[in-house]
C-alpha cells in the first residue's frame, strides 16, 4: 500500500487583465477500486466563487469555478492525500477473451460512466482511425485473454513508439501521432483506444498522476513531473477495469493514482473554460506526488 | 359569366386529359391513380385549378409557381451563396383527404408522446435501460446522447416542443415512418413558404377543397413555448448558428413569422443562472431558445469545451428552470435507427397500444440473433449505420444495399460486422408510392417523402400541422435508400368535406394589449443596420466622386473637362481611399481605367464601389429579419452589366436613391431604423468633410468648389441662393453650416443628435452618455462657426471627432471587447 501527498498548482498569466472567467476544474481525484481519496483542498489565488458543477461526462469530480475581479494571474492549487493499494495483474488462462468481453459490453443494461457500454464509441477526441486500427489489431486475436492482449498492446506501444513532446500538441489526433509514431502519453492513450474500441473493446481514458520519484534503485517513469494518462480496459464485470500504461508498458498499480476517467480527454480536462480579455496567456504547471511513510 | 364557365368547361376537359395520359401507363402504387372517387375528385380539382391558371401548359403552370415561391422567398434567402431554395416547387401539391390525415395525425401525435415518456426515462431514472428495454450500448452510441443532461428537469416539463416524422407511403397506400427528427427539424419555414405560393398559383383550391391552414399550428407552436416559461409575458428567441447554416433563411422567416428574436450565441449571456440577449438597452431576460444550433455547441461549461457558438452557463440556467429550450438537448438519442428497432416493443409496453404508424422493419447487429439475421438475409436487405455516423464499413454515412454490394464491399462490411456489430443496422427494403410531377413539360411519377411537424400546444398537447413537406425525388426509382433527400418539393394539402374557418395569426383583439414600440434590438442587429447604413453612403459617396471623374474623361466635349489641379485632387482622393491605384499619368484612357477599378474591381483588393456593395449585402443577409423585402431585392441585386461605364454608374447612382428612399419612407420608426439612419448620417457627415478638406482648401478654383458642390448634391441649392459664379465662402456655408442642406454637414449633425436623444440611455440620472457629449459638441462647434473661419485645422479636427463619435456609439450599444479564450489543460508528459 502506498500513501501519496499530492500537490498540483497552475499557474495563468496573462498580458491583459482578464475580466470574466468560468471554468471547469476536474482536478480532486476521484475514488477508485485501489484508491482512496482521504482529504483533498483546492486554493484559487486571488480567489473566486466555486461550487459543485452539474453532471458532467466523465467521471470526475467537477467543480465550477467564477472570477468576477480583474485579474493579471491566477494560480490554482490542488492539494490531495491518497491512499493507494493496488496489486500488479497477471493475466490467466481463465481470463475472458476479447470476444467475450466485447460481447457482455454490448449487452450491458448500465449506460452510467462507469459501464463498459459508454467506451464502445469513438468520442469527440478519439475517432476510429483505419491504419491505427489494423495495426492494432495484430495483437487483440478475439480469442485472446484480455489481460494478456492488454499488456501486449501497451508494450507494443511503448516498444515502437517515441517519446517525443515536440512531435504533438495537446489537440494533435491520434491518427497523426500514430503516423509520426510519436509523442506524450496522451497520443500513446489515444491510439491505443482507438484501437481497442476499433476491435469493439470498452475502453476508457484515465487521467492522474505518477509517483515523482521512484523507488530506491528503480528507474524514473516518463510523465511523472506532469499530469500523466493511460488506459483502461473492461475486462468483464469479475475483473472490472485493468489499467494499462502504454507510455511506459507497464500495469497501473501503487505508482498510478486516477483523477478522473473519461471517453477521451475532452471528458476530463483537468481546466477548461472560457475566460474573457483579450492578448495572450501563459500557463505554467507543477506536479508534486510524494510517497508519504 | 360565359367566358368563365366556357373556361371552367375546358379546364375540366384540359384535367381530364392530363390525368388519363398519366395513369394510362398504370404506375404501380400511384397516390392519384390508386386514389379512390373522392380523393380522385381532389386531384382533378388540383389540375382544373392548374389548367384555368396555365391553360394547356404544364411547365407555364411550374414555372409560375416556383416563381412564386422565389418571390416569396427573396425576403429572406440569401442571395449568392443559395440562389435556388434546396428543394424548388412543383406546381401539383399532395392530396390527403381528411380522414386519411386524421390516422397519420393521431400516429404522429402518439409517437411524440411516447418520445417524450422514453425520453424522461433515459435522462432520469433510467429504468428502461436497467430492465434491459433498451441496451445501453443503443443509447450510448448516439452522439447526441448527452450525459450532462441526466437528472436534468427540463423546465415546463418537457423535452420536446417540436418535432418532425419523415413518412413514407408504401405502394398499398399505408403510412409508415422513415425518420424521426427530434433535434432541431428543418422544414416547417418551407412548407410555409410553399403554402402561399400555391395559394397565389391556385387561388380558388384552399376554398375548392376546404383546405386546411397552417397559421392555427404556429399559433400553437408560440403558445406552446410561451406557457412552458415562468413569466407570464415572456421574451423567446430563435438561436440561430448563423447566416453560414444551410437553413439561415428558414430561421430568419420563421424567427419573423412567429415574433422570436433572432440571435446567436454572441447575442446571450448567462448571468447567475439566468439568460439575458445583449440589448442596446442592456441585458433583457430571455426566457425560451428555439434553437436550431447543434446541441453539443451550445454551452462549452456543459458539452463541447471549444465552442465558440455557445453560451457559458446556458445549460445551468436552464437546469435552474430559468430558460426553456425547444427542444431539450439530447432528444436526438432517440433519432438512431438503431433506436427505432426498440420503439414497436417499448411503444406496446409503455402505452399498452402498438405504434399507430409503423417503423420500417429495423434490426439492430448489436444483439447476436438480429446480426445474424442480417447476415443470413443480406441480400434482401438495406445496411445503414446505426447511429446516423460513418462507421468503418461505410465511411459515406450512407445506406446501402445489400444485393448491390460487389465483393470486397460485402466482405469489409461482413468483417467489421464481426468486429463491431453494434455499428450497424439491417433494414427492410422500403419501395414507395409516387404522385405527379411536371418533368419536360410533361407529368411524371416520381416517388416522394413526406415530412410532417408536431408542436405542443400551451395545454401540453401535440398540434399536428395539417400538411407538411413533401420531398419528391428526382428518378423514378422507388426504393426509399435511392431516392436520398430529394430534387424538389410540394405543398401538402389536406381536404375534407367541412368549410374550413378563416384563421389567421393574429390573436383575438381582447387578449393583446396595443404596442407601439417593436421591442428588444439586439446589439448585434443594431451594430448590423449601423453599418448597412455607413456602407451605404460609403459607397454612394465613392460612386458620386467616379461619376464626376467620369464625366471629365468621357463627357469632356460636352462641357464636362475639369481644371488639371482639380483632377489631381479626385485622383488623390480615390486612391487615399484605396479604392484603385492611382495612374502614372492623367490621360483620359489612363482616368477611365481608374474609374472602372474604383466601381467595378472584384478583387485585388480595391476598397471599390462593388466591394463595399458586397460588404452592405452580408449585413442585409444578416437583418433580413427586420428590413423590408423591397430592400432586400435591391441590396442582393447583381452588379450592373449593361451598358457602357457611365450607364452602369447611372444604375448604381438610381439603386443607392432607391435605397435611401425605401429607407426612409418603408422602415418604421424603431430603434433598429434610427440605428440605420445614424449609421448614414455619420459617414455622410465624415464624407462631406473628407469633400471639404479636398476640394474646398484656401488655394481651392472654381472647378474644385464646382466639384465640392457636385459631390455634396448642392449645385442647385446654390444656384437659388447666388446668382454670381462659385465663390469659396458661400460654397463652404452651404455644404458645411447651412442647417436647411439635406446634404450638408449641419443637417446630418442635427439628426444624429436627434437619434442619440431617441435611444435608450442605461442610467435614468440625466446625465448624457459620452455618444450623445460627443454629438452635442460637434453640433456646438458647427452652430457657432464662421464659414470664413473653417480651415483645414478645423475640418481634421472635426472629422477626428466624427470617429470618436461612430467609436462611442459602437462601445455604449455594440458587442465588443471582450472576446473569449480558452482556458487551455494543462501541459502533459
Amino acid at each position: 500500500m502506498m500513501r501519496y501527498a499530492i500537490r498540483h498548482v497552475t499557474r495563468f498569466a496573462y498580458a491583459e487583465p482578464v475580466a470574466f472567467a468560468r471554468c471547469n476544474l476536474r482536478l480532486q481525484p476521484i475514488d477508485w477500486p485501489g484508491q482512496t481519496v482521504e482529504d483533498y483542498r483546492l486554493t484559487v489565488l486571488p480567489g473566486g466563487r466555486t461550487a459543485p458543477a452539474r453532471a458532467q461526462a466523465g467521471l470526475a469530480h467537477v467543480t465550477r469555478l467564477v472570477i468576477e475581479q480583474s485579474v493579471h494571474e491566477l494560480t490554482i492549487e490542488s492539494a490531495a492525500n491518497v491512499t493507494v493499494d493496488r496489486p500488479i495483474p497477471v493475466p490467466e488462462a481463465g481470463d475472458p477473451t476479447l470476444a467475450e468481453i466485447a460481447a457482455m459490453a454490448r449487452a450491458s443494461r448500465d449506460a452510467s460512466p462507469l459501464s463498459p457500454a459508454s467506451y464502445l464509441y469513438p468520442s469527440p477526441r478519439i475517432a476510429f482511425d483505419e491504419p491505427i486500427a489494423d495495426w492494432c489489431a495484430e495483437e487483440l486475436d478475439p480469442q485472446r485473454g484480455c489481460r494478456e492482449a492488454a499488456i501486449a498492446l501497451a508494450r507494443r506501444i511503448q516498444r515502437e513508439f517515441a517519446f517525443d513532446p515536440a512531435a504533438t500538441l495537446v489537440d494533435t489526433p491520434p491518427a497523426e501521432a500514430f503516423a509520426k509514431r510519436g509523442g506524450v502519453c496522451q497520443d500513446f492513450a489515444q491510439i491505443m483506444i482507438s484501437g481497442l474500441r476499433a476491435a469493439g473493446l470498452p475502453a476508457a481514458y484515465a487521467s492522474g498522476y505518477l509517483r515523482t520519484l521512484p523507488p530506491p534503485g528503480e528507474a524514473r517513469l516518463v510523465g511523472a513531473d506532469a499530469t500523466h494518462a493511460w488506459v483502461l480496459l473492461w475486462c468483464g464485470p469479475d475483473l472490472g477495469w485493468i489499467g494499462v500504461d502504454p507510455t511506459n508498458g507497464i500495469w497501473m498499480a501503487t505508482d498510478h493514482v486516477i483523477v478522473a476517467v473519461g471517453r477521451d480527454y475532452a471528458d476530463i480536462a483537468p481546466i477548461d473554460g472560457v475566460v474573457l480579455g483579450f492578448g495572450a496567456q501563459e500557463m505554467d504547471v507543477s506536479v508534486d506526488v510524494a510517497p508519504q511513510d | 359569366m360565359a367566358s368563365r364557365a366556357q373556361s371552367l368547361f375546358d379546364a375540366g376537359l384540359i384535367a381530364d386529359r392530363w390525368i388519363a395520359d398519366y395513369c394510362g401507363p398504370r404506375p404501380r402504387g400511384d397516390v392519384l391513380c390508386s386514389a379512390g372517387d373522392s380523393d380522385r375528385a381532389a386531384w382533378r380539382a388540383i389540375f382544373e385549378e392548374l389548367a384555368q391558371t396555365a391553360g394547356d401548359s404544364l411547365s407555364e403552370a411550374g414555372e409560375r409557381a416556383q416563381r412564386q415561391a422565389e418571390d416569396i422567398g427573396t425576403g429572406f434567402r440569401i442571395a449568392g451563396e443559395s440562389e435556388e431554395r434546396p428543394w424548388p416547387l412543383s406546381p401539383i401539391p399532395l392530396a390527403i383527404s381528411a380522414s386519411e390525415w386524421a390516422g397519420i395525425a393521431e400516429g404522429v401525435r402518439q409517437r411524440a408522446d411516447l418520445f417524450e415518456t422514453i425520453l424522461a426515462d433515459l435522462y432520469g431514472p433510467g429504468m428502461l435501460v436497467r430492465h434491459g428495454h433498451v441496451p445501453a450500448a443503443v443509447v450510448t452510441g448516439s452522439p447526441w446522447f448527452l450525459r450532462p443532461m441526466i437528472g436534468l428537469n427540463p423546465p415546463g416539463g418537457h423535452h420536446l416542443h417540436f418535432v418532425a416524422v419523415d413518412l413514407c407511403r408504401g405502394p398499398t397506400g399505408e403510412w409508415r415512418v422513415l425518420a424521426d427528427q427530434l433535434r432541431a427539424p428543418v422544414g416547417a419555414g418551407y412548407a410555409l413558404e410553399n403554402r402561399l405560393a400555391i395559394a397565389r398559383t391556385m387561388g380558388g383550391l384552399q376554398s375548392r377543397l376546404n383546405v386546411e391552414r397552417h397559421a392555427p399550428f404556429f399559433a400553437h407552436l408560440r403558445e406552446g413555448l410561451a406557457a412552458a416559461c415562468r413569466r407570464a409575458e415572456p421574451r423567446i428567441g430563435l438561436l440561430t448558428p448563423g447566416r453560414l447554416n444551410q437553413s439561415y433563411a428558414e430561421q430568419a422567416h420563421l424567427a419573423r413569422y412567429l415574433g422570436f428574436l433572432l440571435v446567436e450565441g454572441a447575442d446571450l449571456a448567462a448571468i447567475e443562472d439566468k439568460l439575458y440577449v445583449r440589448t442596446i438597452a442592456g441585458l433583457k431576460r430571455v426566457d425560451a431558445l428555439w434553437r436550431r444550433t447543434d446541441p453539443r455547441l451550445l454551452d462549452p461549461l456543459a458539452f463541447d469545451s471549444t465552442s465558440a457558438i455557445g453560451v457559458p452557463g446556458l445549460i445551468d440556467a436552464m437546469a435552474a428552470g430559468n430558460v426553456v429550450i425547444s427542444n431539450a438537448p439530447g432528444a436526438g438519442v432517440l433519432e438512431s435507427p438503431a433506436f427505432a428497432a426498440f420503439l414497436p416493443a417499448l411503444a406496446t409496453r409503455l402505452t399498452g397500444d402498438g405504434l399507430r404508424l409503423p417503423n420500417i422493419a429495423t434490426w439492430w447487429c448489436g444483439q447476436p440473433r438480429e446480426a445474424a439475421q442480417v447476415v443470413d438475409e443480406l441480400g434482401s436487405m438495406l445496411v445503414a449505420p446505426a447511429f446516423g455516423v460513418p462507421t468503418r464499413a461505410l465511411p459515406g454515412g450512407r445506406p446501402v444495399l445489400g444485393a448491390e454490394l460487389d465483393d470486397a464491399c460485402r466482405a469489409a462490411l461482413l468483417a467489421d460486422l464481426e468486429r463491431r456489430p453494434q455499428d450497424y443496422v439491417g433494414q427492410e427494403v422500403v419501395h414507395l408510392s409516387t404522385m405527379p410531377v411536371v418533368i419536360d413539360g410533361e407529368l411524371a411519377a416520381r416517388p416522394f417523402v413526406l415530412r410532417v411537424f408536431a408542436a405542443r400546444d400551451a395545454a401540453g398537447g401535440w398540434q399536428v400541422m395539417p400538411g407538411g413537406f413533401a420531398r419528391i425525388g428526382g428518378e423514378a426509382d422507388v426504393r426509399a435508400s435511392v431516392m436520398g433527400e430529394g430534387v424538389r418539393s410540394a405543398d401538402v394539402i389536406i381536404h375534407g368535406p367541412e368549410r374550413v374557418a378563416a384563421v389567421s395569426l393574429l390573436p383575438p383583439v381582447d387578449s393583446q394589449h396595443l404596442r407601439r414600440n417593436p421591442g428588444t434590438l439586439p446589439s448585434r442587429a443594431a451594430d448590423n443596420l449601423f453599418w448597412l447604413g455607413r456602407y451605404l453612403e460609403r459607397g454612394e459617396a465613392l460612386l458620386g466622386i467616379v461619376r464626376v471623374l467620369l464625366g471629365h474623361s468621357i463627357s469632356a466635349d460636352a462641357g464636362g473637362a475639369l481644371a488639371r489641379s482639380t483632377i489631381e485632387r479626385i485622383v488623390a482622393l480615390l486612391a487615399a481611399d484605396g479604392a484603385a491605384p492611382a495612374p502614372v499619368g492623367h490621360r483620359r484612357t489612363e482616368l477611365v481605367a481608374m474609374a472602372r477599378t474604383a466601381m467595378e474591381a472584384s478583387e485585388g483588393g480595391w476598397y471599390s464601389v462593388r466591394a463595399i456593395n458586397r460588404q452592405a449585402r452580408g449585413l442585409g443577409a444578416v437583418s433580413r429579419d427586420r428590413l423590408a423585402s423591397d430592400m432586400i431585392r435591391l441590396l442582393d441585386a447583381p452588379h450592373p452589366t449593361r451598358g457602357g461605364l457611365l450607364d452602369r454608374a447611372g444604375s448604381l447612382q438610381r439603386r443607392y436613391a432607391a435605397l435611401a428612399g425605401l429607407s426612409a419612407e418603408h422602415m418604421g420608426r424603431s430603434d433598429g431604423w434610427r440605428f440605420h439612419d445614424l449609421g448614414r448620417r455619420i459617414e455622410r457627415a465624415i464624407k462631406v468633410v473628407q469633400m471639404l478638406r479636398c476640394f474646398a482648401a484656401e488655394n481651392a478654383g472654381a472647378d474644385d468648389l464646382s466639384t465640392l458642390l457636385d459631390l455634396a448634391d448642392s449645385q442647385i441649392s446654390y444656384r437659388q441662393r447666388y446668382l454670381t459664379g462659385i465663390a469659396r465662402v458661400p460654397a463652404v456655408d452651404l455644404v458645411a453650416l447651412d442647417p436647411g442642406n439635406p446634404r450638408g454637414l449641419a443637417f446630418q449633425v442635427e439628426v444624429i443628435v436627434g437619434h442619440l436623444a431617441r435611444l435608450p440611455v442605461l442610467n435614468d440620472d440625466g446625465v448624457a452618455e459620452p455618444q450623445q457629449r460627443i454629438a452635442t459638441q460637434i453640433a456646438a462647434t458647427v452652430a457657432t462657426a464662421a464659414p470664413a473661419s473653417i480651415d483645414a485645422d478645423m475640418l481634421e479636427r472635426l472629422e477626428a471627432r466624427l470617429y470618436d463619435l461612430a467609436e462611442a456609439i459602437a462601445r455604449r450599444y455594440f458587442l465588443q471587447g471582450a472576446e473569449p479564450l480558452r482556458a487551455g489543460g494543462l501541459t502533459l508528459a
